[in-house]
């Protein structure tokens, strides 16, 4: 049984792992610990995580405050001080493993310097780029992407551009692009970059 | 005693005795290291991590609830690192709590004001989060309000030590909620409503139902007695304010297992303030009972009883104080000169039966239950299930010896379902065989008895253990002390609170027992305290002495009103032989008096000089040693009563008139 518990606290920590913004790795983790592995016997870890789990959701949706990332770090630092086992005192250590190194204050900021947390971003088409193939009309499945496809024997037609309100930024049109016209900018930035795909 | 350990907790010096935790030992040199989870007399589980505390040596802090003393320890409990745990937990809790200190009833005692203060947190740094938990308060006793819960498990932990098991957690961490199976309403999970939770609980998520607005703890007067519903008389704490009794807790010193009271214990104090107390003296005019003044009420009595003078006949209950004992027995013989004044103790017992040892129950490793069907769920003898059932989930071992099976047995190491006498026979030839000695007429009385296997092994049991504890029925008392001839104590355990007190005061019959005066003859009957009796038995003419107006005091030619349960005060024996206090907590109702002032008036009516009986006198009475002698194994003849039936039927007034009711009510509903 504790085995299987063990087990599972790594197999958090390892799909963590694969994202790549810190403060989303401390989420996923914080949040797959809360519904699964944590036993819920000491309060540090047991209302701990959870009041943590609220504060990196503010972080990572936008919302989040000097007194978000304060209460992170203090929450994060007394777990590793005061919970009774390992498995508390590893997801203090999982959310401390980023603090300090600026990746946190930057999202307070409104930046995710690694382009993963929707709040921060915004998906556009270059219209310099676009052929208006509609391949990425077809690709989305939230109907964010408008245009209509230009058509030989038309003289006019409608750009294409993506609806930011219906985008949920999952990325499927990024790689139907034939001419990478598609980018992700950094809200608060305004600038547009490019992100380098692999 | 046991070694004494030295340490130093926050620079002051302390000796604990082996074995304490460091809460424990610290609170023994006036030091409080703060704590949700922990409770006294429970196993730390180190859930709240409040009390954290740093010890010289160690590298990483230590739960202070777990950790034993050793010798020459250094422990500081307020370290910056400890400090900062302990305001991020009590400032994670305040996020998820009620922050209406302002109206909360439990203001003053909760834990977590206390704490909230100490760190001067005024409200929490952390998101606030809200639950909506529905209330249950659907019965007369307990509320339970989980938005206030701090989760510190202490009522689950509390229930499921003395076996009721009726709480338990669900779910974990932030949301989770105390609760009964499937989430059911309290009257329908098995709760016997006997409150050892409220006092458990650090916060307002437990409290006794009708608080709200009758005062905080600060305003209460806290008042130390007895408890005289059944034969267990246990301790008790009670709360009043102006004059009127708030609540009742359990009073037995923290962390003994034998802080318990029943829910008659704690919830039946309303009765003493019921519609169905008897206010006036009462006399019957032309067929009707009519109130009239104690003069003349006194002066019809004594009239009767100069009449009646050897023919007169008193029958009390044995719930009945030693004070109001001893002057009744000097009233009978001295001034009414009968023989006939004896209790309702002598259903179930005798002098022989009833006075036995004193066992030291916090300590007993073996409990031998002889003939003996403590029940919390039906209020028999409750406190003596809870005890036994708290020292087995400590370790100690019980053997049944009983003739049915009696509800305890499940939880027993060893069931001896058989003849009583047989089987204590069977035992101490067990006993003499694997080396025990005892005296001749023991051997020779046991000679031809046969040993089972399971008798082998209680046997063993039974030398093994350093303390064990022979628990009996009267009628089986004697029989069961033969076994003390060879080791251990044995204790007989009475129906009525203060049986054995009675007894010790000499208020046992010279002339006519108390059957056979009910069974009638006699040219006048006096009813001294709630008696077992609903119609009226054949006598001459009645007189009742009670508090209350019961169904016999309803027949009676002439009711005098007393003092009730928690209105009078004095001393009693309880069913361990321990002598105790009651506590005169109100004033008497009406013009209700105690049992004694009555005796002596009705003395002086008669021009006869008594004085009321004196604790001095009484104390030396209750100084009893008990001197094993062997007598032959068999049970008491005559000496069967329906516990149960007794228990509930001696208590009729309590029940009828408090909230207590409720719970016949709910079982006929059921």
């Amino acid at each position: 049984m504790t085995e299987a518990k063990e087990l599972k606290v790594e197999d958090i920590k390892k799909s963590a792992e694969e994202k790549g913004c810190p403060v989303q790795k401390a989420l996923y983790y914080v949040t797959e610990f809360i519904s699964g592995p944590m036993c819920g016997r000491c309060f540090p870890c047991a209302l701990g995580t959870y009041e943590a789990k609220i504060r990196l959701r503010n972080i990572v949706e936008g919302r989040g405050t000097a007194a978000d990332l304060s209460a992170v770090k203090r929450i994060a630092e007394d777990m590793l001080e005061g919970s009774l086992c390992m498995k508390g005192k590893n997801t203090a250590k999982f959310i401390l493993e980023w603090m300090g190194t600026g990746v946190y204050e930057e999202h307070i900021e409104g930046r995710c310097p690694s382009r993963e947390c929707a709040a921060f971003i915004e998906y556009r088409i270059v219209p310099e780029k676009c052929i208006m193939c509609g391949l990425c009309k077809d690709a989305c499945k939230h109907g964010a992407v408008l245009g209509e496809k230009k058509k030989s024997y038309k003289s006019g037609y409608l750009p294409f551009e993506i609806r930011q309100k219906r985008c949920v930024k999952c990325g499927d049109c990024l790689p139907v692009c034939p001419t990478d016209a598609i980018v992700i900018v950094d809200v608060k930035a305004k600038t547009v970059q490019t992100v380098q795909t692999v | 005693m046991a070694n004494m350990v030295n340490l130093k907790i926050d620079g002051k010096e302390i000796k604990a005795p082996e074995g304490t935790n460091l809460i424990d030992a610290a609170e023994i040199g006036g030091i409080h290291i703060p704590n949700l989870c922990y409770l006294k007399g429970l196993k730390g589980i180190g859930a709240c991590r409040l009390c954290l505390v740093e010890i010289e040596g160690m590298k990483s802090p230590m739960i202070a609830c777990t950790t034993k003393v050793k010798e020459g320890m250094s422990v500081n409990t307020k370290t910056e690192k400890v400090q900062e745990v302990r305001k991020f937990v009590i400032d994670l809790i305040l996020s998820m709590h009620p922050l209406d200190c302002m109206t909360c009833t439990k203001a003053g005692v909760c834990n977590l004001q206390q704490y909230a203060y100490d760190f001067e947190l005024k409200e929490s740094s952390f998101t606030r989060k809200k639950f909506g938990f529905a209330i249950d308060e659907a019965n007369p006793f307990i509320k339970r309000d989980p938005d206030y819960c701090v989760l510190c498990g202490r009522c689950v932990r509390v229930c499921k030590n003395q076996g009721t098991n009726v709480l338990e957690f669900m779910g974990r961490g932030v949301g989770s909620k105390v609760v009964t199976a499937d989430d059911k309403p309290l009257q329908e999970s098995g709760c016997t409503f006997c409150g050892s939770c409220v006092d458990a609980c650090p916060v307002n998520a437990l409290l006794e139902s009708d608080r709200w607005r009758k005062g905080r703890e600060w305003e209460y007067d806290k008042i130390n007695s007895t408890c005289l519903l059944c034969g267990n008389g246990c301790d008790i704490t009670v709360n009043t304010k102006d004059g009127h009794v708030m609540k009742i807790n359990a009073g037995a010193a923290e962390g003994s297992p034998e802080k318990y009271i029943c829910a008659y214990g704690r919830f039946g104090f309303d009765c003493i303030e019921a519609d169905n107390r008897v206010t006036a003296p009462m006399k019957r005019v032309n067929g009707e009972l009519k109130e009239t003044t104690w003069k003349d009420a006194l002066e019809t009595v004594a009239n009767m009883l100069k009449k009646a003078g050897s023919n007169a006949g008193f029958i009390s209950t044995a719930g009945i104080l030693n004070e109001d004992a001893l002057t009744l027995k000097k009233f009978a013989s001295d001034v009414v000169k009968t023989k006939n004044a004896d209790t309702t103790a002598s259903l179930y017992g005798s002098v022989d039966t009833l006075i036995s040892g004193t066992a030291k129950l916090d300590s007993a490793d073996l409990f031998v239950l002889v003939d003996l069907n403590p029940s919390q769920w039906e209020r028999v003898l409750p406190a003596i299930d809870a005890v036994i059932r708290r020292r087995v989930n400590d370790g100690a071992k019980l053997i049944v010896i009983n003739s049915s099976e009696p509800k305890i047995s499940s939880v027993a190491t060893i069931n001896l379902i058989e003849n009583e006498a047989e089987a204590l026979k069977s035992l101490a030839k067990a006993l003499m065989d694997k080396g025990l000695s005892g005296d001749e007429k023991l051997a020779s009385a046991v000679e031809n008895a046969s040993v089972s296997e399971a008798m082998e092994k209680a046997a063993t049991l039974y030398i093994e253990a350093k303390n064990p504890v022979i628990l009996s029925s009267p009628a089986m008392y004697q029989a069961s002390a033969n076994i003390t001839l060879l080791k251990g104590v044995a204790v007989s355990v009475p129906v009525e609170s203060n049986a054995k007190g009675a007894v010790m005061m000499g208020l046992t019959t010279e002339g006519k027992s108390y059957k056979e005066m009910v069974s009638g003859g006699l040219e006048i009957l006096y009813a001294v305290g709630e008696v077992p009796l609903n119609n009226k038995p054949d006598a001459g003419f009645l007189v009742v002495q009670n508090s209350h107006m019961t169904e016999l005091a309803k027949q009676a030619d002439v009711v005098l009103p007393s003092a009730a349960f928690l209105d009078a005060d004095g001393t009693m024996v309880d069913y361990n032989g321990r002598l105790k206090y009651v506590a005169k907590v109100v004033e008497p109702a009406g013009d209700a008096k105690s049992h004694r002032e009555i005796f002596v008036d009705i003395a002086k009516a008669m021009g006869a000089d008594m004085k009321e009986a004196k604790e001095s006198e009484t104390k030396k009475l209750a100084k009893v040693k008990v001197k094993a002698v062997f007598s032959p194994f068999e049970r008491k003849e005559g000496l069967d009563v329906k516990v149960d039936e007794m228990i509930e039927s001696v208590n009729a007034s309590v029940i009828n008139g408090s909230r207590l009711l409720w719970l016949k009510e709910a079982a006929v509903c059921a």
